[in-house]
């Protein structure tokens, strides 16, 4: 498959007064062409920051781009300027933010808000640039297009607003398409409706999308692959199938065991104890260790590399070494992953056709 | 639209009326009359005084009598001013006063405008804290201290302006610097806190996620929407201008509405006082109304009630 973006060893920190954040800290992974990559992790793990550095949104100061690398069409991303990166922001690699009743501008119409980039990007005048916009409302679905792009946001619900905000993502027919938690702001008939349009758009614009979130259930509907985030570091990675059905970190037992599913009425939901760890001060050895059941004694000492899982599926806990004791996932994860398979949340490769289950 | 402004008026007119009927019944409680400093008159001829001016008549007649001519646009005739009719007066006197507020707007706003601005977008450096200095001690300092020190330094200890008085263009610097440093200090704090808000909003972070260059950001889409809240504050701020300009008036002895009302009051021309509070109100609605229907200008959020769409 071909990579359309490299990402190695990223790290990126925020000054603050009670010192330095390290809000992300050596991530590394690589996109593939028309792939759906899904990052999880909970609030602070460190999911919206990589995304942004891959855009140059980390506001700076206070955010800085410490070392790594991010390789887009033979470019470094991490070193362009502002001005450099402008050429790239929208055209290359766009956007979908979370909340869209907070994500246009409240008195600019519609219509030039999916213009400006158009205008800017594909240097289209405004005629050329208008006939384009009411395409893409009519493609993301909005009704009586040609009207619409008058008014303001507004006069649209949440849900056609998300849709707008997708319009202009799309405006440039972008490489690649970050969407920072698109449906958490949604109700859930809103949420199956977006996903739907983003699958489907996809499979027309052969773009590659990075997919933030913190609902494994979209997850399982949506990604080709799966990246767990936990404290600013990437524990697992592999294909939904991998992380669904074989997960080898306990932080990903931990959130696979705190999943809701319709089939388990029996259960209580299981949650992760502690809070984590405070990226001021990063913990010595494996950030997971203090909440970890599993923990061993070299998770306190020293970090754990990633360890090769098979080709696609990689995970970075000591249980993987060949000296670790042989661990299996707790009984409620093992049945949880049991239901996968039965109800389908998590699609075998090929079938995307997943409900909200 | 014409049904909300139709509404607005009739309001207006309320607002006017209570204004004027509370105003008459005040300054029937200050103390003295417009005679009781004359000591040459006798007794006789002050009460032969009162009873042409209609001054000894019960309190509710003179209300019924002046408000009846003030609905027929009769503001009554001034006692100071050789019995001059009082809008005459008033007319008189706008010219200085108009020209020092507008003076003063405008360069109170403008430059609030631009270090809010600095201020917002060098947030945290050196350009910010000056500008903050600037409108913090605008805020703080009254206006006739400032009015004070400017004479002081630019009039008595370098002599390049004139102390006061009402002559050339050069005599109105110092008075409209001393007015203009209120709006000035106001619309800074103002628009530093509505842009930075602005800037950290999701808007912002998505137009510049459209590739749109840092100036097209700023001002296409950040500064529009911090200024609508400013625009509230225009209101009151002009009246703040009118009644600053009572003070800075009498300090640099402009002969404006304000030194005249100031005086008007020292000599109980009652038919003065309320001519002048009546203006003052008029211009004050009036400016609260302007403010009002550009608000449906700037935010298209904004619909009057009444309003058709």
């Amino acid at each position: 498959m071909e990579k359309v973006l490299e990402v190695k060893d990223l790290t990126v920190s925020f000054d603050t007064y009670g010192g330095k954040v390290q809000a992300v800290r050596g991530v590394s992974f690589d996109l593939y062409k028309g792939e759906t990559l899904a990052i999880v992790g909970e609030s602070g793990s460190g999911k919206s920051v990589t995304t942004k550095s891959l855009m140059g949104l980390i506001p700076s100061p206070p955010g800085r781009i410490e070392k790594g690398e991010i390789n887009f069409e033979g470019k470094n991303l991490a070193k362009l300027s502002d001005s450099e990166m402008t050429k790239i922001r929208g055209k290359d690699i766009s956007m979908i933010f979370q909340d869209p009743m907070t994500s246009l501008n409240p008195t600019m119409k519609i219509g030039n808000q999916i213009m400006e980039g158009l205008i800017k990007h594909q240097k289209m005048n405004r005629a050329d640039a208008k006939k384009r916009a009411i395409e893409l409302l009519e493609l993301v679905g909005i009704p009586k297009a040609s009207e619409r792009i008058n008014q303001y946001p507004h006069q649209f619900s949440g849900g056609m607003r998300q849709r707008v905000v997708i319009a202009i993502s799309l405006a440039c027919n972008p490489k690649i398409l970050i969407a920072d938690e698109p449906t958490t702001a949604l109700d859930v008939t809103i949420q199956a409706q977006i996903l739907d349009l983003m699958k489907d758009l996809q499979q027309k614009t052969e773009a590659s999308i990075i997919f933030i979130t913190h609902d494994l259930g979209v997850v399982a509907n949506v990604a080709d692959r799966v990246a767990v985030m936990y404290a600013g570091k990437i524990v697992e990675i592999g294909t939904v199938d991998d992380v669904f059905y074989n997960p080898k970190h306990p932080y990903t037992w931990g959130l696979l065991g705190s999943m809701p599913t319709l089939d388990s009425t029996e259960e209580e939901l299981v949650a992760i104890p502690g809070s984590p760890p405070d990226l001021i001060n990063p913990p010595k050895g494996d950030a997971f260790a203090p909440r970890n059941p599993y923990a061993l004694k070299i998770d306190l000492e020293q970090e754990p590399p990633m360890f090769k899982v098979s080709d696609t599926h990689y995970a970075a806990t000591w249980l993987l070494h060949e000296n670790a004791p042989k661990v299996e996932p707790p009984e409620s994860v093992k049945r949880r992953m049991k239901g996968f398979a039965k109800t389908g949340a998590a699609p075998a490769a090929g079938d995307k056709k997943g409900d909200e289950s | 639209m014409a049904r909300y402004v139709t509404q607005r008026i009739i309001y207006m007119i309320i607002t006017l009326f209570l204004i004027a009927t509370a105003t008459f019944f005040l300054m029937k409680l200050l103390p003295g009359t417009p005679f009781n400093l004359e000591d040459k008159l006798t007794a006789a001829q002050k009460a032969a005084l009162y009873e042409e001016y209609g001054l000894n008549d019960p309190l509710p007649v003179q209300y019924a009598n002046y408000i009846f001519g003030l609905v027929q646009g009769d503001m009554g005739i001034s006692f100071q001013f050789d019995n001059r009719k009082v809008e005459d007066l008033i007319m008189s006197r706008i010219g200085p006063s108009a020209q020092l507020g507008f003076q003063s707007l405008v360069l109170g706003t403008l430059l609030g405008l631009i270090l809010g601005l600095i201020s917002a977008l060098k947030r945290n450096t050196g350009y910010d804290y000056t500008s903050n200095v600037i409108a913090i001690l605008g805020i703080s300092i009254p206006s006739f201290v400032f009015a004070g020190l400017l004479q002081y330094t630019f009039g008595v200890k370098l002599g390049i302006l004139p102390v006061s008085f009402w002559d050339s263009f050069k005599h109105t610097i110092l008075p409209t610097i001393a007015l203009a440093i209120f709006p000035l200090a106001t619309v800074q704090r103002f628009l530093r806190t509505e842009m930075l808000e602005v800037l950290g909003s999701d808007y912002i972070e998505l137009a510049r996620a459209k590739g749109l260059k840092n100036s097209v950001v700023t001002y296409k889409h950040a500064l529009r929407n911090a200024l609508i809240p400013v625009i509230t504050i225009m209101g009151p701020m002009v009246v703040g201008l009118m009644t600053g300009s009572l003070v800075i008036e009498k300090i640099f002895a402009i002969p404006g509405i304000g030194e005249q009302f100031v005086r008007s009051i020292q000599m109980n021309d009652y038919s003065m006082i309320m001519g002048t509070t009546m203006f003052f109100s008029v211009l004050f609605v009036v400016v609260i109304l302007i403010v009002d229907l550009l608000y449906v200008v700037v935010d298209p959020r904004i619909r009057l009630t009444g309003g058709k769409e």
